[in-house]
């Protein structure tokens, strides 16, 4: 207990300071790791890279509800995204500084097995794209040979055309197939494809523009009396690519934001089992690197 | 039409066709048997034998001994026991409601979150409450005498009455081979223990469905064409289309997991019912758990899957799969008490809404979209499971579940 109380106090709090400060008024991006770092506190932040916010949430967690949960979990910024996007604008409108917004390829959670079959999901993106900013399409579903049908192909164009990120819930055979339509993709594989660590480690040795989240998986650690430890595999996986996981918590249902804390806490325990620049490039430095600077509020 | 019913039934089974033959003419007055392949009647068999046999609990040391049982049943309904002298177990547990309360959710000192669940054939379950917070039958039983919302005691105070009760120290110490000595915890334990022991004699009795499973697996054709029929076709859909047996498993028809079916999970304010998730932490912080000094097993074997859990993401609105013995009279459904009938439980998975499911969750549960017909078998099965004398009054009894009444 008490190492993870030293550890705690070795990580700077920046969420809930950003709270105290007009953020809201700057564009992202233009607050640097560095002094994000140096904003003082006990716990360290978190870059929740996997949550969404659709229709269902928007009653039961209002955005200023979703929003102090955010906060108060200590999470530094989210990537967010809603099905249907409605739900994204209202959060990144409450906390422009904490929120970047991902665009879905679907407007309701069950288009999820028939958006890349959906003509009017083209249409769909091109306009909420004119309309707004975002830092990534997705996340969206995508096994197999269905990546390479016209539908994701054309989403996979318009990534390109607007410089965005995939976020990809995929098998490596659709992840293989991303990266033959766009070489240059830049991915982040939702839930690291629900695959071995070694099977992750192969991807990414593929793949120099291939990232990981860790959403809705729990085998990488364990936390016992509060004190984190890493999964041997995983932990050869994260010291091989430092720079190539994030975590996310994935709120598939509204409830689940309610664990935006619990999921915030076990994953500081866990990364508390990995050396501090690891741990911190892992929590919360990758997904600043990544993400920040990359949406410029649109006025 | 019996000769190709019964060769359905017993492909590579040919004692069984000789016994159909011989049985025709009964057959033919007794009902029409639909066709059940091998592989079905494995499965149907893996639903008995009712009652099952079963050891006492290792970790109860006065597991299944009769002063226990007696003692056991003499706490369940005292008062005495309830912070306030006002409530015991039955107030929730009511016998004569199957041991639930009839409400949605539970009501002890003040509103709970969750359904009163029964307590019929509590010995057959590996963890304990809607979130499995307690591996053992004693342990949950103290949960409920020390829980502020429930009879809001306190360890002292349990200990305290049953050592000042006369008739109860006697029973004790009849129990336990001594008086209820000074250390508070030991007693209370006991006390779960005795309670634990009491439960353990409830059990739902023998149902239509068990005699069929019995006939059927027996080879006996007349008995098994007994079953009615639309029960037949709704035990077709649960171990096959519907894959309900997948959860609901084994004689008292729950795996004793945990899973995430598409109920919500919002308690009273705004906060959540973490389900699985609390309970597994609250299970490995307690003393009270088979780790614990009070396991009055030796061998530690049942302890090891308390030893290896751990919180994962998944559990996170998970709750037990409940017994579906005598389900039909002990309505309302699903942790939260959410679902007032089975129709309305049928019509839950015909029509799951996908969108509350994760895509890597529970990958077995599809919308089955029944129509009204196998809804209305869906329920006919699950009445089945009713224990004989207990039987619905007809005011009690589900609508149906579509535009088709019997």
């Amino acid at each position: 207990m008490g190492g993870v109380a030293a550890r705690r106090g070795r990580w700077a709090v920046v969420a809930t300071a950003l709270g105290l400060l007009p953020v809201g008024l700057l564009p992202l991006g233009l607050l640097p790791s560095a002094a994000l770092a140096q904003a003082g506190g006990a716990r360290m932040p978190i870059f929740d890279a996997h949550l969404h916010y659709s229709h269902d949430a928007w009653e039961s967690v209002p955005p200023k509800t979703a929003i102090e949960i955010l906060r108060q979990a200590g999470v530094m910024r989210a990537l967010v995204s809603s099905s249907n996007d409605e739900g994204n604008q209202m959060l990144h409108a409450e906390a422009p500084d904490l929120i970047l917004p991902s665009l879905r390829t679907y407007r309701t959670r069950a288009e999820v097995s028939t958006w890349a079959r959906d003509e009017t999901v083209i249409p769909y993106l091109q306009e909420r794209l004119k309309k707004y900013r975002y830092v990534a399409i997705g996340e969206f579903h995508l096994f197999g040979a269905d990546a390479d049908l016209p539908v994701p192909r054309r989403m996979v164009q318009l990534a390109r055309e607007h410089n965005l990120f995939l976020h990809a819930h995929s098998d490596v055979d659709a992840i293989e197939r991303l990266f033959r339509q766009w070489p240059q993709a830049r991915i982040l594989w939702a839930h690291s494809g629900f695959e071995r660590p070694d099977a992750v480690r192969a991807v990414l040795r593929r793949h120099s523009n291939l990232w990981a989240d860790l959403a809705f998986r729990s085998e990488q650690g364990t936390v016992s009396n509060g004190v984190g430890k890493v999964e041997s595999e995983w932990r050869a996986a994260f010291m091989e690519f430092p720079d190539r996981f994030l975590v996310g918590t994935d709120s598939y249902v509204p409830e689940r934001w309610h664990y935006v804390g619990g999921n915030a806490d076990f994953s500081r325990a866990w990364l508390g089992d990995l050396p501090k620049d690891i741990a911190e490039r892992i929590g919360w430095r990758n997904g600043e690197t990544l993400f920040s600077g990359k949406l410029v509020k649109k006025q | 039409m019996w000769q190709g019913v019964a060769r359905g039934i017993v492909s590579g089974a040919s004692i069984v066709i000789v016994l159909a033959w011989v049985c025709a003419d009964a057959l033919a007055q007794t009902g029409q048997l639909l066709s059940f392949s091998q592989s079905d009647i494995r499965r149907i068999r893996s639903l008995g034998p009712w009652p099952p046999n079963l050891p006492p609990d290792p970790s109860n040391r006065v597991s299944g001994k009769p002063a226990a049982i007696e003692l056991g049943e003499r706490l369940f309904f005292s008062a005495a026991l309830s912070g306030n002298g006002s409530m015991h177990c039955a107030s929730c547990h009511v016998p004569a409601r199957t041991w639930t309360d009839g409400r949605a959710r539970g009501s002890g000192l003040s509103e709970l979150d969750r359904n009163t669940p029964t307590l019929e054939n509590l010995r057959l379950q590996r963890w304990y409450g809607w979130d499995g917070a307690n591996d053992t039958l004693w342990a949950q039983s103290i949960r409920p005498l020390l829980d502020q919302r429930e009879m809001h005691s306190s360890v002292a105070a349990v200990a305290r009455t049953v050592r000042q009760d006369a008739q109860l120290a006697s029973m004790y110490a009849k129990t336990f081979g001594r008086l209820p000595g000074a250390g508070d915890e030991r007693v209370l334990v006991n006390v779960g223990k005795a309670l634990a022991a009491f439960q353990e004699t409830i059990v739902s009795a023998r149902s239509p469905f068990d005699a069929f499973r019995d006939a059927l697996v027996a080879g006996d054709l007349v008995s098994a064409a007994r079953y009615p029929e639309a029960a037949q076709r709704g035990l077709t859909l649960f171990i096959g289309r519907g894959n309900c047996i997948a959860c609901h498993a084994g004689p008292a028809f729950s795996n004793g997991e945990f899973h995430e079916i598409g109920i919500g999970y919002f308690i009273t304010g705004s906060g959540v019912d973490s389900g699985r998730h609390g309970g597994i932490a609250r299970l490995r912080s307690t003393r009270l758990n088979l780790l614990g000094p009070y396991n009055d097993d030796r061998s530690r074997k049942a302890a090891i899957g308390t030893r290896h859990l751990r919180e994962q993401q998944r559990n996170f609105g998970e709750f037990r799969t409940p017994g579906l013995r005598n389900v039909v009279l002990t309505a309302p459904y699903m942790h939260n008490g959410s679902l007032a009938t089975l129709c309305d439980v049928v019509n839950h998975y015909s029509e799951l809404n996908e969108e509350r499911l994760h895509a890597d969750g529970e990958r077995i549960l599809k919308p089955l979209r029944l129509i009204a017909d196998e809804k209305n078998d869906l329920v006919a099965f699950l009445e089945s499971l009713t224990g004989v004398g207990r039987g619905a009054a007809p005011a009690e009894r589900p609508a149906a579940c579509g535009a088709t009444v019997r």
